[in-house]
């Protein structure tokens, strides 16, 4: 009775007359917008290929063509209070350049320049130019989950604590700035209270499926290897990033024993994996998480052999967002490399995450303890109520 | 003091020994043990909530030490800090309302305002778990409290020094006797946590309906007779529960209420569970996943029930429920007795004996105590506060357990 319409010929038709008349607006705007649909690459997804140091030399040919030479170039404003908007952006860039360095801290120290190079005389004003900034800084780069979720973080902490506990306004001011210099201190802090609490569910003799790079998962598992247990893993590649053969150099120097699986061959080796270790990109109201491409297809493999999916995010991850299916996001795309070339016609699904459902994960290990995903949409409710 | 010790020593002796039975009894022992620590500590004149939680931790370490299968005992241990830690907040948020109302009467009026605000503050951070709200506030509003208290306290005034003084001992005695107070309240809704469950039975049984039930529990003996009671007439299934059988004398006490009742085998579970409308079982613990640790047995009428889609109902005493997360509860939160439960000595003594013949036995008897349920087999907990999902655990646990007293080992540098 349910026929399919072939609707993706007219997308295809409509795709090619479209980018035209876009592409000339665009080549006004191009340096402060990093995600031309034109090339079509995700900021975020730029700085993580960055930071693992796996890319290939037309992908980063193309990156810079696209982002164009006034990135990294830009002096700095002598007379930077005249214009926020863009230093903020830049003090975001400078922060997120650094490997170690999550997206959310990177957006809070952004801010907290903000209320430093500030000259607002009340709570109110000052709140307002954050709101400002923050507003920029989340549409610079609406693919990033952690960057959004770290705003609203603190705008939601400022706009709570103002209300009644400062009379005085500098001390507020300078209290804010503090707050927010501790909170990279916090989310390391975050990634040891993450690791302790992840460590006691492996067991001697135990093997570990890992897919993607997380350094939150890296932290458990070298936590749990230094104190003396001993387990496998087993890698998945991840293409495109090749984020196993990171992950494999990583935990080779701590004396795991590792093993790499092509994305493909996870269901062969999923019945002799004790447990499922991913870390997360974002996670979600309904308590599902949003992480690199093949998440999904993993959890689908563990639920169905009944093997445990254990989610390593810190807290400031909890992002109001709430998936109805795999496409209601905003698309972060990544160009992949097949290594040979491709004919026109053929098109590639170059989507860099995807959303794993609440039911398939088991539990959430994050900075606040460990939680079922149903605590998840009662964390975030208590935070912006 | 050293009657405490004696005290102490002689539950550690009991619990090392396994002599109390059942996770009810020992919640009990536990609490009265905890109330005469706490009754005979001496405390110091200032935090003197950090004197009380010192002393219980460390004894708490004791207890769950010598046996770590009752969580019940790590529950009574955890619920009884939470209850220090409440009534110390609650207590100070009542002095600086008094101090403020003083201060109020003098001329300086912007301090107390200052200190009650940041009181109020710290005492809504103090208690809740750690959580996104308070991520980004840190130490500052706790050190904003504790300097304000001194501070309100000092501009009062020195001729109120007498009456700073005498409050200050009024306030160790309140804070002792609150709690003793509130740990009362804990050993009474321990006792009656049976007829509080029991009462919920009528919104759960209906007329002619059949129910299945393994071994024997005293919450569920009591609430089929509570539903019996309320004039529902239905059937009862009575797994025999092996090696101890406990599920006969169930069977005899249903059965002299007046119940219909068919004793069958554990083996013949899934043969009759298509004929079942309901499971209703009792837990040894429930773990903050919404896992149960159960008598052996149970994991397998559990997953028939879901095979089947009928409903699993778990009745528990929110002593019962544990704040960990289970990581490996089929060894570690399981316990091996006696063989001769099993088998007896007599028959089969030689194949077991290491005396005779050359090796090790060839033969052994596993008699594990417990099952772990896993918390998707679960359909619903019933506990003295209602009826709950599995994955509800969470916020009760939050409720009557605070996040610090997870780990109870005196960390030396915190």
């Amino acid at each position: 009775m349910w026929w399919r319409s072939a609707s993706f010929i007219l997308d295809r038709n409509d795709n090619e007359s479209v980018p035209k008349p876009e592409s000339r607006l665009l080549s006004h705007m191009a340096p402060e917008n990093p995600n031309p649909p034109i090339n079509k690459i995700s900021a975020y997804y730029q700085t993580r290929a960055a930071h693992h140091a796996v890319v290939t030399s037309d992908w980063l040919a193309q990156a810079q063509a696209a982002v164009g030479p006034d990135q990294d170039a830009k002096p700095s404003d002598p007379d930077s209070s005249e214009k926020p908007p863009f230093s903020v952006i830049q003090e975001f860039n400078s922060w997120r350049k650094q490997p170690d360095l999550a997206e959310a801290v990177a957006a809070i120290r952004a801010l907290a320049s903000v209320i430093r190079s500030s000259e607002a005389n009340t709570i109110a004003e000052l709140q307002s130019e954050l709101k400002t900034a923050s507003d920029s800084l989340k549409s610079w780069d609406t693919t990033s989950i952690s960057l959004t979720a770290g705003c609203d973080l603190f705008m939601r902490y400022i706009t709570r604590t103002s209300a009644f506990e400062y009379e005085d306004f500098n001390s507020a001011k300078s209290r804010f700035l503090e707050r927010a210099e501790k909170f990279g201190e916090i989310s390391y802090k975050a990634r040891k209270i993450i690791a302790m609490l992840g460590q006691d569910f492996i067991f001697n003799g135990c093997t570990i499926l890992v897919h993607g790079f997380s350094r939150v998962v890296l932290e458990i598992l070298k936590t749990a290897a230094e104190s003396g247990k001993i387990f496998r893993v087993l890698c998945t590649e991840g293409r495109p990033d090749r984020t196993g053969l990171r992950f494999a150099n990583e935990l080779a120097k701590v004396d795991v024993p590792v093993k790499l699986l092509i994305d493909s061959a996870v269901a062969y080796s999923m019945d002799e994996v004790d447990m499922v270790f991913v870390g997360a990109d974002g996670v979600v109201e309904s308590g599902g998480i949003i992480n690199m491409m093949g998440t999904y297809q993993i959890a689908l493999v563990a639920k169905t052999m009944d093997k445990p999916v254990y989610v390593a995010a810190e807290s400031y991850k909890f992002a109001r967002l709430y998936p109805l299916d795999q496409k209601d996001m905003v698309p972060a795309v990544r160009a992949i490399d097949f290594g040979v070339p491709i004919p026109s016609k053929v098109e590639v699904e170059t989507s860099a995450r995807d959303y794993t459902p609440p039911q398939y994960l088991t539990l959430l290990f994050t900075d606040l303890g460990v939680l079922t995903p149903s605590v998840v949409s009662d964390e975030l409710i208590q935070l912006y109520l | 003091m050293p009657d405490t010790h004696a005290l102490v020593n002689d539950f550690l002796n009991k619990l090392k020994k396994r002599k109390i039975e059942g996770s009810k009894a020992t919640a009990k022992l536990t609490a009265e043990l905890l109330r005469s620590v706490i009754s005979q500590q001496r405390l110091p004149h200032t935090n003197q909530a950090g004197a009380l939680i010192h002393a219980i931790k460390a004894i708490g370490e004791q207890l769950t030490a010598a046996n770590s299968v009752e969580v019940a005992v790590g529950n009574i241990v955890r619920r009884v800090l939470h209850i220090i830690r409440e009534e110390d907040v609650s207590l100070t948020t009542a002095s600086i309302g008094g101090l403020s109302l003083q201060g109020l009467s003098d001329d300086e009026e912007d301090n107390p305002l200052v200190s009650a605000a940041a009181a109020a503050a710290a005492a809504r951070t103090t208690l809740r778990p750690p959580s996104l709200q308070t991520l980004l506030e840190d130490m500052p509003p706790h050190s904003a409290a504790a300097a304000a208290i001194p501070h309100s306290s000092s501009s009062a005034g020195d001729s109120e020094d007498k009456t700073k003084s005498t409050d200050k001992n009024s306030r160790s005695r309140k804070l002792k006797h609150n709690v003793i107070e509130t740990v009362n309240e804990l050993i009474q809704e321990i006792a009656t946590c049976h007829e509080q469950i029991a009462e919920q039975a009528v919104e759960h049984i209906h007329q002619n309906e059949v129910i299945l039930t393994l071994g024997s529990s005293g919450t569920v003996i009591k609430f089929l007779c509570a539903a019996k009671e309320k004039k529902r007439s239905f059937r009862v299934f009575v797994a025999e529960g092996a090696p101890r059988y406990q599920g006969h004398t169930l069977a005899k006490e249903l059965v002299s209420r007046g119940l219909q009742t068919t004793v069958i085998t554990d083996s013949a579970v899934f043969a009759m569970i298509s004929r079942v409308n309901m499971v209703i079982v009792g837990a040894h613990a429930v773990m903050a996943n919404g896992g149960v640790i159960a008598p052996v047995g149970l994991n397998m009428v559990a997953l028939a029930a879901q095979r089947h889609a009928v409903p699993f109902v778990v009745l528990a005493g929110i002593h019962k429920l544990c704040p960990l997360y289970p990581h490996n509860p089929e060894v570690l939160l399981n316990e091996l007795k006696s063989p001769s439960e099993l088998l007896d000595f007599g028959e089969l003594s030689d194949c077991m004996d290491f005396s005779t013949g050359t090796g090790p036995p060839l033969l052994h008897v596993a008699n594990p105590a417990f099952d772990y349920v896993p918390p998707k087999l679960v359909s619903l907990f019933i506990t003295d506060t209602g009826g709950h999902n599995p994955s509800y655990m969470y916020r009760l646990i939050a409720d009557y357990y605070s996040a610090d007293d997870l780990v109870l080992q005196q960390r030396p540098t915190c």
